[in-house]
């Protein structure tokens, strides 16, 4: 008679495919996991401490660091929360730049990951297509404020920089650039046979587990929750603009894959539209030159390309924060893996894995 | 199979597509006129306010000023100036703040060196970086920028 | 100047004293963020020049949460309730620890109210007590409420929700870790971010690091 035995296998903490520093221990019987424990810290830097005795300019760019792949959005949650506060006023020229770069990551954001989630689940091409097309949003940004990742461009009240001269127009004529190339991904992969028989079917779970575990952005649209912050609780000035919120059915890796490709699709709906509307203008808003931010706490939550990111602020009236704290989206969509894993085979971790696209500088803030 | 075939075509296809990539060590990287580099560092026009390292959200910034020599004028000089870019993340809030543009940001971002020690960069180094200075320092901020 | 419109709906007995100290120094504070504005008054804001409050558009919810509460859970559950004006009106409820449990499954299940989504659950020091704060949100209403749930320095517990919300599970391990806030009910309350052997509560007010040099 067979007999399997079980084995503990430790996944990372150097792992290609955990895309940074995180490690999962699994127990394995023959190649089924029984049991999975996600184990996480080791790119803890204390974020929320450090900010304590930081200014809240200075937080901005420690901000960029938590998600370091989609750093405007994370620019935008803190300086919306001290704005939410302080109730200042964005000039309109402002608010336009902020949609702009905000969607613009979202797409880089997701090609990012539409590239190493192929690469994760054995597929070269794409990865590089996905990378010469983000090259260009990278270097859009690099114009715009000096740096490819860390942008620390917006500010409390409004961004650093005004648009250079013919920025507006690259990214007019990168919209319509990458709606070709988006085509020319469905073409490349979507319909890809092997590719479908990895991930159709892979770790479903409904919508309603998936509100109870919070998740959110397209690890919650995939399941068929029809919730996308830009469109249910409008910030900034998203309201203004026509675009769909896509969402899957059956809440498998397909399904979410979709959600994120169609994602791509509706916030080049918003650019062509924003594009044609912004405004001349300031560019920075009436801010006092020490920013003290009125003693009280809000909560200001935005759509981040990983889901609903957070910040909470108490302030005591100083100009450091009190207590600062950041819902990280990534943070609260793991938590779901170790049930998802269960009775998996051993190869659909890694899929698992990357469809719920993780950042782990997020995770551990 | 018909998937396959497609992708295969989107593959052909660019195969014929200009090439996109950079030789890059070989051929030096054109950086726009906004990068944030080594900061470049002129004394002459340092009112030592301190300002820049007071902003420094890492306190990588360590300056003293001098009384100034000459009697005739008032204020202080700069003596020492030290960026320690061991820790410094090229966040542009000292050249934000400061309100001669005495720092100021370059083009130059290679700093690879093979000890750390020589990560630590004084007056005279940061004085000698002097090449692709950014042009455009005034930023839609007003000088002083936000505290 | 407390911008909050403080109105407690049920004052609690039990903790007059320490509700009177925190009362001092939120006035302390007040007073001296006054002063503060009277001389630069760039610090912005609505301050004493508001006009008399209006009730906020968010009030007549508020209201029915404390009633639901009062009603089915215990006439004293609620601490206190108000609404924070400056986060665009968000309702504040404040819950007593012992009587969170079964508010959480109210909040959850009546209908009316719905809260199927915990968006947030963070640790405050306070430094005079902990804070434990819940932003939930119904999906289906699309309502919010914040509820607070306040615990002693010295063991510091609030029962877990964990059961009520599985996200929960590793925000309070998140709080446990970083505030030493023990959460009864939580099926696995373990560090998370930092090592297992670490000493101390980093985001403790008072917090001094075992060794500097880390
Ligand atoms: S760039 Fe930022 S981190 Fe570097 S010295 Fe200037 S303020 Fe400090
Ligand atoms: S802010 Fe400028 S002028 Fe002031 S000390 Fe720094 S370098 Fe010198």
């Amino acid at each position: 008679m067979i007999r399997t035995e079980e084995l503990l296998l430790n996944v990372g903490p150097q792992h290609p495919s955990t895309h940074g520093v995180f490690r999962i221990i699994v127990k394995l019987d023959g190649e089924v996991i029984t049991e999975a424990t996600p184990v996480m810290g080791y790119l803890h830097r204390g974020t929320e401490k450090l900010a304590e005795n930081l200014t809240y300019t200075q937080i901005i760019p420690y901000t960029d660091r938590m998600d370091y792949v989609a750093a405007m959005t994370n620019n935008y949650v803190i300086c919306n929360a001290v704005e939410t506060l302080m109730g200042l006023e964005i000039p309109e020229r402002a608010q336009y730049l902020r949609l702009i770069v905000m969607e613009l990551q979202r797409i880089a954001s997701h090609m990012l990951w539409w590239g190493t989630y192929l690469l994760d689940i054995g597929a070269m091409s794409p990865f590089l297509f996905a990378f010469r097309d983000r090259e260009m949003i990278i270097n859009m940004f690099n114009e715009l404020c000096g740096a490819r990742l860390t942008y620390n461009y917006m500010r409390i009240g409004g961004v650093k920089w005004d648009a250079p001269d013919g920025w507006i127009d690259k990214v007019r004529d990168y919209v319509k650039y990458m709606k070709e190339k988006l085509n020319q991904y469905h073409d490349l992969v979507t319909g890809n046979e092997i590719f479908l028989a990895r991930i159709k079917g892979i770790g479903a779970y409904d919508g309603k587990t998936a509100i109870e575990y919070g998740l959110s952005g397209a690890n919650l649209r995939g399941s068929g929750v029809q919730w996308d912050l830009r469109k249910n609780q409008p910030y900034c000035i998203y309201d203004r603009f026509e675009f769909d919120v896509p969402v899957g059915k059956n809440g498998d890796c397909f399904d979410r894959y979709n959600v994120r490709m169609e994602e791509i699709r509706q916030s080049l709906r918003i650019l062509e539209q924003a594009v044609e509307q912004v405004p001349e203008g300031e560019t920075m808003g009436k801010v006092p030159r020490v920013l003290r931010v009125p003693e009280g706490e809000a909560y200001s939550r935005i759509e981040s390309p990983r889901g609903e990111i957070g910040c909470y602020i108490v302030s005591r009236g100083k100009d450091k924060p009190f207590r600062l704290k950041f819902r990280r989206p990534s943070f609260v969509n793991l938590q779901i893996l170790p049930k998802l894993l269960v009775g998996e085979n051993m190869t659909n971790l890694i899929t698992i894995l990357g469809g719920i696209d993780i950042v782990v500088g997020e995770v551990d803030c | 199979m018909k998937g396959i075939v497609k992708g295969l075509g989107v593959t052909l296809k660019s195969m014929v597509e200009k090439k996109i990539t950079y030789a890059y060590p070989d051929v030096p990287l054109e950086m726009p006129d906004r990068f944030r580099g080594i900061q470049h560092f002129d004394p002459e026009k340092c009112i030592v306010c301190n300002q820049c390292a007071r902003i420094c959200p890492t306190d990588c910034i360590t300056l003293t000023g001098k009384p100034n020599p000459d009697p005739e004028k008032k204020g202080k000089v700069i003596d020492t100036y030290d960026i320690n870019f061991e820790i410094c993340i090229l966040c542009d809030l000292c050249t934000e703040v400061c309100p001669t543009e005495a720092i100021v940001m370059t083009n130059n971002f290679e700093l690879s060196t093979y000890s750390r020690d020589e990560l630590f960069k004084n007056l005279q180094w940061l004085n000698d970086n002097n090449t692709n200075i950014r042009k455009e320092n005034n930023s839609a901020m007003d000088k002083g920028g936000a505290k | 100047m407390s911008d909050e419109n403080k109105e407690s709906a049920k004052p609690p007995m039990t903790d007059e004293e320490r509700a009177a100290k925190i009362k001092a120094a939120e006035e302390a504070r007040a007073a001296r963020a006054a002063a503060k504005q009277a001389e630069a008054a760039a610090a912005g804001g609505d301050g004493e020049e508001a006009p008399p409050k209006q009730p906020s558009p968010n009030q007549p919810k508020l209201d029915r949460i404390v009633q639901l509460i009062t009603e089915h859970v215990n006439a004293d559950a609620v601490e206190e309730s108000f609404i924070n004006e400056r986060d665009r009106d968000l309702p504040y409820v404040i819950i007593k620890a012992e009587h969170w449990v079964t508010s959480a499954q109210l909040l959850r299940d009546e209908p009316s109210l719905h809260f199927n989504y915990l968006r947030n659950l963070s640790g405050v020091d306070q430094e005079t007590h902990i804070e434990v704060v819940y932003h939930l949100l119904s999906l289906d209403h699309v309502h919010e409420v914040c509820v607070k749930v306040k615990t002693e320095r010295d063991a510091a517990s609030v029962p877990s929700v964990t059961p009520v919300w599985p996200t929960a599970n590793w925000n309070e391990r998140e709080v446990f870790d970083l505030l030493g806030v023990d959460f009864p009910g939580h099926p696995d309350l373990r560090r998370i971010m930092m090592p297992d052997d670490w000493v101390g509560y980093p985001l403790r007010k008072d917090y001094e690091p075992l060794d500097p040099e880390v």
